[in-house]
C-alpha cells in the first residue's frame, strides 16, 4: 500500500485532491431513499461513452462518400477484425440510448424532478434528447444504404410542409435538390464532430444544473414535504444522505452492468432487432424500397404527419408538442410533487405513454 | 481479512475481490476486439515475389514498385543487367530519387548519395541500400 | 460529339427514371388500368408478377414508348402488340436466351407448330411468378397429356431444386445480419438459371446427368455457409460469456450496494 499512498500524497500536495474527494465524492450526499431511476444519468454517460470509442474505431474504415460508404461498411462488418462488433455496438447502442433517454425523462416527470427551481436542468436535459435524436437522423444515413437513402429523404422532405421557406429548408438541409453526396458530407461533419461537441458541452451543463442546485428527493414516504421553492438560490442538502462515493456509486455501475449486457444481448441473440432488409442494399436513388419506415424513435413523428390533413397542421403540431414539454417547468409549477397529489398531470401523463406507444405501432403497421 | 471486522465489511471485502476478478475478464474482452481492430492487416502488405514486365525497365531508368509493402526500386543498369533494391534510404527512411544523368541515388531528405548498386557515395546514409534478388524469366522480371 | 453523347445518356436516365422508380407511372398503365375487360386485366395481373417487382413494365416486352400518350402504341415506336400463339417463345425468348435455347429442340419446342405447350401456357403472362417446382402439376399437364412422365420429371428435379430454396434461404438470412453473401448470391442465381435452363427441354436423362454437376457447386456453396455459421456460433459463444460476465458484475455490485446499505441504517 505504501507506493499508492506516496502517489496520492505525491498528487494531494499538489492539487488537493482528498479535498475534493471529501467534499464531492464522499460528502456528496443523495437523498437517503433515493432508488434506482437515479442511476439512469449515470447509465447514459456510459452509453454516450462507448458511442464516443466505437465511433471513433469505426471511422478508421469508414470513408463518407456516396460511391464508397456502403462497400465500407461492407468491410468493416466483413472483413476488419471485430469491425462488426463496433459496427453493431454502435448502431444497436443508439437505441439503447433512446430507450435509456426515454425512461430517463419519464422518471423524471414521475418524480416531477423538475420542480423546485431545476427548470435548467430540465431544459438543458430537453435540449440533449434532442440532440441525441439529430445524432440518430445524421448517423442512420451514413452507411448510404437504401434505407439511410430514404429515410433521410422522407425526413426532410417533411420540411417542405412549412410555408413560404419549405421548399428553400427543404433543399438547404439536403445541400442540393435530392439527398446526395453534399447531404453525406454535412450530416457526416455533424454526426462526428459538431453535434457530439455540442453534446458534450451540454452535458457539463446539465450536470453542473443538477450538482448546483442539488439532488432532488424522491416525493414519495410520510417523510415527504411539499416545499414552496424559496424566492433565493438555495442548495439542497441531504443531511445523513448517502455518500454517492463510494455508496452509490456500486449501483450506478451495477445497472450499468445490466444495460450493457442487455446491449449484448440484442447484439448476439436478436443482431436484426434494428435492421430491416433495407438497410443491407446499397442506396439506390432510382429506387424507392417498399414500406420504408422510420426508426421505431421516430414513428410516431412520421404517423402525426400522416394523420392529419395537411403536413403543416402535423408539423404545427408536433413544434408544439415540444415546445410544451421544453416548458413544462414553467407550466407546471406548483410545489406538489407526490404523483397521487397530481391527479391531472397522472393522467396526461399515462395517456400520453399510452398515446405515444399507439401511435408508434399504428405508424409500423400503417 | 480482520476476522473481528463487521460483517458487512468483511462481505464487502470478499465481493470487492470477486469484483476485481470479473473486471479484470470484462477489460481483456474490451481491450482484445479493440487490439485486433487496430492491428495491421497482415494479409495484403505485399507478396515476397513481384513479377514485372520487363517493357517497363527501360534501360537507363528507373521502376518504383511495392515489395513486402515498402518501397523498392529496380534498374536496367546495362542492357539486359537488371539491378533491384530497396528504395529506402538507410539513413532516416525517406524514399531515393533517381537521378538519371548523374545515373546514381540522391535521397531528398538529407542529401545522401547511393551507387547505382546501392553503395552509399557520400552524405549520412550509415549502410547501403538492401539489395534484392532479380531473375529474368522470359518477358517477365521476378523480382525477390 | 461529347455533347450528343451526354444528352442521349441524359435522355436514356430521364427516360428510364420513371419507368424504374415508379413503374406504375408509364402511358401504358395510365390508359390501361381504367379500361374494362382484357383491355385492363393485364395491369391488375402484371402489379402482383414477379416482372413488376423487378421494374418490368409493359414497354419492356410490348414495346412502344412508355411517356408519350400519342405514340405509346405507334410501331414506329417498336410497339409490338400480342404475339401469336407460336411466337410467344421468340417473345419471351429475346431475355429468357439460354430458356429459349434449351427450349426449342425438347418435345415441347418441337411440337410448338402443332400447338405444344409454350412459355405462358404453363407460366402464365401478364401475372407470371417466380418459377418453382409446383409449376409441374397434375391439373395443368394433364390438360395436353399423361402425368406419370411430368411427375418422373418433376421427381429428378425435386432434390436438386429443394436444396437450392434452402441455400436461397439460407444467403437471405446471413445477408440481413450484415455478411456480404453478394458473390454467393450470384453464383446461386446463375446455377439456378442454368437448372432450370435444362428443364426446358423436358428430358429426364438430361436433367438427371446434369444434377450431378449442380449438386456439387451446391456443395461448395453449402460449405462457405457452414465456415459462416461456425463464425456465428463462435460469436454467440463468446458473447454469451461476456454477457454473463457483465449480468454477474452487476449482481456483484448489487450485493456491495447491499454492504452499505446495511451500514447506512446503522
Amino acid at each position: 500500500m505504501q507506493p499508492v499512498k506516496w502517489l496520492v500524497d505525491f498528487i494531494d500536495v499538489r492539487l488537493g485532491v482528498r479535498e475534493i474527494y471529501a467534499s464531492e465524492l464522499k460528502g456528496y450526499l443523495l437523498p437517503p431513499k433515493v432508488n434506482v431511476w437515479y442511476t439512469l444519468g449515470a447509465v447514459l454517460i456510459a452509453l454516450f461513452k462507448l458511442q464516443i470509442i466505437t465511433g471513433i474505431l469505426l471511422l478508421m474504415f469508414y470513408v463518407p462518400d456516396a460511391e464508397k460508404a456502403f462497400a465500407s461498411i461492407q468491410y468493416i462488418m466483413n472483413e476488419v477484425p471485430y469491425g462488426w462488433l463496433f459496427r453493431m455496438l454502435h448502431a444497436v447502442g443508439a437505441n439503447v440510448i433512446v430507450i435509456a433517454l426515454l425512461l430517463h425523462m419519464l422518471s423524471v416527470l414521475f418524480m416531477a424532478g423538475y420542480k423546485g427551481r431545476r427548470e435548467f436542468t430540465w431544459l438543458s436535459g430537453f435540449i440533449i434528447f434532442n440532440l441525441t435524436m439529430g445524432l440518430c437522423l445524421t448517423g442512420y444515413l451514413l452507411p448510404w444504404s437504401q434505407l439511410s437513402f430514404w429515410a433521410t429523404t422522407v425526413a426532410t422532405d417533411a420540411a417542405g410542409a412549412i410555408p413560404v421557406a419549405g421548399e428553400f429548408l427543404v433543399e438547404f438541409l439536403r445541400g442540393g435538390a435530392t439527398v446526395g453526396n453534399q447531404t453525406l458530407g454535412r450530416f457526416f461533419a455533424l454526426h462526428v464532430v459538431g453535434m457530439p461537441l455540442l453534446l458534450l458541452g451540454l452535458i457539463a451543463v446539465h450536470l453542473f444544473c443538477v450538482k448546483r442546485r442539488g439532488v432532488s428527493s424522491p416525493p414519495f414516504g410520510k417523510e415527504y414535504r411539499a416545499s414552496e421553492p424559496q424566492p433565493f438560490f438555495e442548495y439542497e442538502k441531504h443531511q445523513g444522505g448517502i455518500p454517492f462515493f463510494p455508496n452509490y456509486v456500486v449501483k450506478d455501475a451495477a445497472v450499468i452492468c445490466f444495460f450493457i449486457a442487455f446491449l449484448l444481448a440484442i447484439i448476439f441473440y436478436a443482431p436484426g432487432m434494428f435492421f430491416p432488409e433495407s438497410a443491407f442494399q446499397p442506396a439506390d436513388p432510382f429506387l424507392t424500397p417498399p414500406h420504408i419506415k422510420p426508426e421505431w424513435y421516430f414513428l410516431w413523428a412520421y404517423q402525426t404527419l400522416k394523420i392529419f390533413p395537411s403536413e403543416i397542421i402535423g408539423l404545427g403540431v408536433q413544434g408544439l408538442f415540444m415546445t410544451f414539454l421544453a416548458l413544462l417547468p414553467f407550466i407546471d409549477c406548483g410545489p406538489e410533487r407526490r404523483p397521487a397529489q397530481r391527479p391531472l398531470f397522472m393522467t396526461c401523463y399515462v395517456l400520453g405513454i399510452l398515446g405515444f406507444v399507439a401511435i408508434s405501432i399504428w405508424g409500423h403497421y400503417s | 481479512m480482520d476476522p473481528n471486522a463487521p460483517l458487512p465489511l468483511q462481505r464487502r471485502k470478499f465481493l470487492m475481490t470477486l469484483l476485481a476478478g470479473l473486471g479484470a475478464l470484462i477489460g481483456a474482452a474490451s481491450a482484445w476486439p479493440v487490439f485486433r481492430f487496430l492491428s495491421p492487416a497482415t494479409a495484403g502488405s505485399g507478396s515476397d515475389q513481384v513479377l514485372i514486365p520487363r517493357g517497363d525497365v527501360a534501360s537507363g531508368k528507373a521502376h518504383f514498385f511495392q515489395h513486402r509493402g515498402k518501397p523498392a526500386v529496380l534498374l536496367q543498369v546495362a542492357p539486359g543487367q537488371f539491378v533491384a533494391m530497396s528504395a529506402v534510404c538507410t539513413h532516416l527512411g525517406c524514399v531515393v530519387a533517381w537521378q538519371e544523368t548523374a545515373g546514381e541515388f540522391l535521397c531528398p531528405c538529407h542529401g545522401g548519395r547511393f551507387s547505382a548498386e546501392g553503395q552509399v557515395l557520400s552524405g549520412p546514409p550509415p549502410k547501403p541500400l538492401e539489395s534484392i534478388a532479380v531473375e529474368l524469366d522470359g518477358d517477365q522480371l521476378r523480382v525477390g | 460529339m461529347s455533347c450528343v453523347v451526354f444528352r442521349s445518356v441524359v435522355l436514356v436516365i430521364l427516360l428510364w427514371c420513371p419507368v424504374v422508380a415508379f413503374a406504375a407511372d408509364t402511358v401504358c398503365v395510365e390508359c390501361h388500368s381504367g379500361q374494362p375487360g382484357a383491355l385492363g386485366e393485364p395491369v391488375a395481373a402484371w402489379r402482383s408478377s414477379v416482372h413488376a417487382a423487378k421494374g418490368i413494365s409493359c414497354h419492356d416486352c410490348h414495346g412502344g414508348d412508355p411517356t408519350n400518350f400519342a405514340l405509346a402504341m405507334s410501331p414506329e415506336r417498336g410497339f409490338i402488340g400480342a404475339p401469336e400463339y407460336d411466337a410467344v417463345p421468340a417473345f419471351c425468348g429475346r431475355c429468357h436466351v439460354g430458356v429459349l435455347d434449351a427450349y426449342l429442340p425438347g418435345m415441347h419446342g418441337q411440337a410448338l407448330d402443332a400447338g405444344g405447350a409454350q412459355c405462358v401456357i404453363c407460366h402464365g403472362s401478364h401475372s407470371v411468378q417466380k418459377a418453382g417446382l409446383e409449376l409441374i402439376n397434375e391439373n395443368d399437364c394433364s390438360r395436353c397429356h399423361d402425368y406419370d412422365r411430368a411427375l418422373e420429371i418433376k421427381e429428378s428435379l425435386t432434390g436438386v431444386d429443394t436444396r437450392i430454396k434452402a441455400m436461397d434461404h439460407d444467403l437471405e438470412r446471413l445477408h440481413r445480419l450484415g455478411f456480404a453473401t453478394d458473390s454467393l448470391a450470384s453464383g446461386l442465381f446463375n446455377l439456378r438459371n442454368q437448372f432450370h435452363r435444362i428443364f426446358h427441354g423436358v428430358d429426364v436423362e438430361r436433367v438427371r446427368q446434369e444434377s450431378g454437376g449442380v449438386q456439387t457447386e451446391l456443395d461448395q456453396l453449402a460449405s462457405a455457409v457452414e465456415v459462416i455459421d461456425d463464425t456465428l456460433a463462435q460469436r454467440k459463444l463468446w458473447g454469451s460469456i461476456v454477457i454473463a460476465l457483465f449480468v454477474l458484475a452487476g449482481v456483484v455490485l448489487v450485493l456491495v450496494r447491499k454492504t452499505y446499505e446495511e451500514e447506512e441504517q446503522g
